[in-house]
């Protein structure tokens, strides 16, 4: 593997971003002294391009944390984002978080501790239960330190749970003490993983599951003794591989699309060979691991992940046989698209990305064939990978231990929108046969709501937020806890835009950050699902902006537009609008004075002021 | 024997040579590691490295009281029974 830290070295000397098949061959790797190595050559790593999503990360630790800072700087950039990394000085872990002594535009502040932090100095191990009001006691102070520290940043703070020892209990001869203290140790870490249900701003790394699940050693008895480390390398890289996850799903990072192939995948055998009857699925092994994957992409979907059916057959035995086979349980609609054909795999992925309107870096592609997954790697490789060769028993750990579609929340949005992009798919055949654009929408019976949003819709604009690259303004990416900030400042505005149409309600899918003064209001940032573009609801949104600001008083309504590697698409969307260009990047308008740049198939009918506002198109519109 | 560590020591020599931002060949004309930016950060960094490329577990003293890379070597060959 020295030809991946060769590479990560020359993408470092040469000053851009490793490319996206060197990133996921490095999120791929689980050599903690490999990753120790290139997350050390990645310190300097820059990205001019704009390729990697920045992120600033404040390492804070009551012990020592040996390669940690290197762990996690590697999984991080494996994950798509450019980390700055600064760790609080050693032995300053409470002073650090009491007085925000922290890097406070962090988006993530990455605790790390061990059990010394939470023992009593002197454990009594005849009695174990008389440190039951000592751990109380650290939980309750850490609890403190918490509450100080999220007072002064928006970042996400990110805890862990805590192993306890082996020679901590072996040390005590008595059975039913020994049961005593691992249930006080089990309420500890309880109460560590509560914080995460009582603070918005706190997620907990349950590090003491995954060291069980990975069978990984907590700590190196050595190292311990001679530097003070509590943590093995592995350790440490399941606890940065845990912050990686709550970092990728906070910055958008996260894929949206399975794309699964059918024989030897979600069923054993080869349909064209063996025929429905014949494929290995449900009953006993191996055709109950086939049917135990299914379930796992059913729960996938659920969640909101969109599925993309990759197969090289003939459409209609497949159709059939997912119709009728009594032991599939993924039927045809589940899927959003469906690429069964005999053409290359990566051209099918290609142009389901192109139905879907999303991007193949939001792919995950899973396949038994590594002719296949090599002809993607080749031809897209910004798709994620998953090996579904081998053992069928290890198919459901292959598919999900990535994280690959972790979110902070689930949405509304999110649990529909498998069906939002089945519509779409519907939709894109349902255009060709019109005349032209305006023809197109008006039959689509379109609905484009906006209105102030509420605190039910803060958490999907924040998620707009996090993942809308192409039409993102400014880039600025106001999280969850701002956003929820700003519904009651009477200085700032937040919007969201639903659309709907006769395939189906795409739900919430922009939203709108505005500063507002007696005079002017500035538009913050304007972001919109690319599942919408083309329709005109941009400018529905500056029309609506505009009328509102009008209604307020406002003599004119400003915007900006801030470049980026993906935003093109959304450059000179101000002066589409009407908006006179300042120069740096400003635009200006005069609400009403300047013409109204809401489209004429998307009718102004707005209620009262600040009121939730919608423009119907009517029939025949 | 000789032969073995010998080749050991080349490997050595490139992963010490690696986390001490020299070459083998500094290492070579100089092969005292305290002349070298060898602290605790370095050598724990060597240790890791080390004992994954090897697939060892080294005492941790006996580690420490290697001088240069060919003692390191001759440690390695010890604990791969060679």
């Amino acid at each position: 593997m020295t030809e991946l830290i060769d590479a990560l070295r020359t993408a470092v000397s040469t000053g851009h971003a490793p490319a996206a098949d060197i990133r996921l061959a490095l999120a791929g790797t689980d050599d903690p002294a490999l990753l120790r190595k290139a997350g050390r050559a990645l310190a300097p790593l820059t990205d001019p391009a704009g390729e990697l999503r920045p992120v600033r990360v404040s390492v804070v630790a009551g012990c020592t944390v040996g390669p940690y800072e290197a762990l996690l700087r590697a999984r991080l950039v494996g994950a798509g984002a450019l980390p700055k990394i600064t760790a609080a000085p050693y032995g300053a872990f409470e002073l650090t978080l009491a007085t925000g002594g922290f890097d406070a535009a962090s988006d993530l502040i990455a605790c790390v501790l061990d059990e010394s932090w939470f023992l009593p100095p002197e454990l009594d191990f005849a009695e174990p239960q008389s440190a039951a009001d000592h751990l109380e006691d650290r939980l309750r102070q850490l609890r403190e330190l918490v509450t100080a520290a999220l007072s002064t940043t928006n970042a996400m703070l990110v805890l862990h749970t805590v192993p306890l020892p082996g020679h901590v209990r072996d040390t005590m001869v008595s059975l039913r003490a020994r049961t005593a203290l691992t249930r006080l140790w089990y309420r500890l870490n309880t109460g560590l993983l509560e914080l995460a249900e009582e603070f918005d701003q706190v997620q907990v790394v349950d590090l003491v599951g995954l060291l069980g699940d990975a069978g990984v050693r907590a700590r190196d008895e050595r190292l311990h003794a001679y530097a003070d480390l509590p943590y093995t390398d592995g350790a440490l890289l399941l606890l940065a591989d845990g912050v990686r996850r709550v970092a990728q799903a906070r910055l958008g990072l996260s894929r949206k699309v399975l794309a699964i192939d059918l024989d030897n995948t979600l069923w054993g055998g080869v349909l064209g060979e063996v025929g429905a009857e014949g494929v290995a699925l449900g009953g006993l092994y191996p055709g109950k691991s086939y049917q135990r994957l299914q379930r796992t992409v059913r729960a996938l979907r659920d969640q909101g992940v969109i599925l993309v059916l990759s197969s090289k057959n003939d459409p209609e035995p497949v159709e059939q046989a997912l119709s009728d086979h009594p032991e599939v349980l993924l039927r045809p609609e589940v899927f959003s698209a469906s690429m069964v054909n005999w053409d290359s795999k990566a051209g099918n992925l290609r142009r389901a990305a192109d139905t879907l309107g999303l991007s193949a870096q939001s792919m995950v592609f899973m396949d038994d064939s590594a002719f296949e997954r090599g002809e993607v790697a080749a031809q897209l490789p910004e798709v994620a990978l998953v090996d579904a060769s081998g053992e069928p028993a290890q198919l459901v750990t292959s598919l999900v231990r990535g994280g690959w579609f972790d979110v902070m929340e689930l949405t509304g949005t999110d649990r529909r929108r498998p069906e939002l992009y089945r519509a779409r798919g519907l939709r894109k055949d349902f255009s060709g046969g019109f005349g032209s654009t305006e023809e197109y929408l008006s039959a689509l019976d379109l609905k484009v709501v906006i209105e102030l949003a509420t605190p039910f819709g803060v958490a999907r604009a924040a998620q707009l937020a996090a993942r809308t690259n192409q039409f993102n303004l400014t880039g600025v990416r106001f999280d969850e806890v701002s956003t929820r900030a700003m519904l009651a400042d009477p200085t700032r505005l937040v919007a969201v835009v639903s659309v709907a149409d006769r395939f189906g309600d795409e739900g919430i899918v922009g939203a709108a950050w505005v500063e507002r003064s007696a005079d002017t209001w500035h538009v913050l940032n304007l972001v919109l699902s690319c599942r919408v573009l083309g329709r005109g609801v941009e400018f529905a949104v500056a029309g609506w902006l505009a009328r509102q600001a009008e209604r307020a008083g406002a003599t004119r309504l400003t915007g900006a537009f801030v470049p980026s590697p993906k935003n093109s698409v959304a450059a000179g969307f101000w002066e589409k609008a009407g908006f006179e260009a300042l120069g740096d990047g400003l635009f200006a308008f005069a609400p009403g004075r300047d013409p109204d740049p809401t489209p004429s198939w998307i009718p102004a009918d707005d209620g009262p002021a600040d009121q939730a506002t919608t423009h119907e198109l009517p029939a025949g519109g | 024997m000789s032969e073995i560590v010998e080749e050991i020591g080349q490997t050595v020599l490139t992963v010490i040579g690696d986390v001490l931002g020299c070459s083998p060949q500094d290492l070579r004309e100089q092969p005292v590691l305290a002349a070298h930016d060898w602290d605790s950060i370095t050598s724990l960094e060597a240790l890791a490295q080390l004992e994954s490329g090897f697939g060892v577990k080294l005492q941790l003293r006996d580690f420490h009281a290697a001088r240069t890379a060919d003692e390191m070597a001759a440690l390695i060959a010890k604990a791969l029974n060679r």
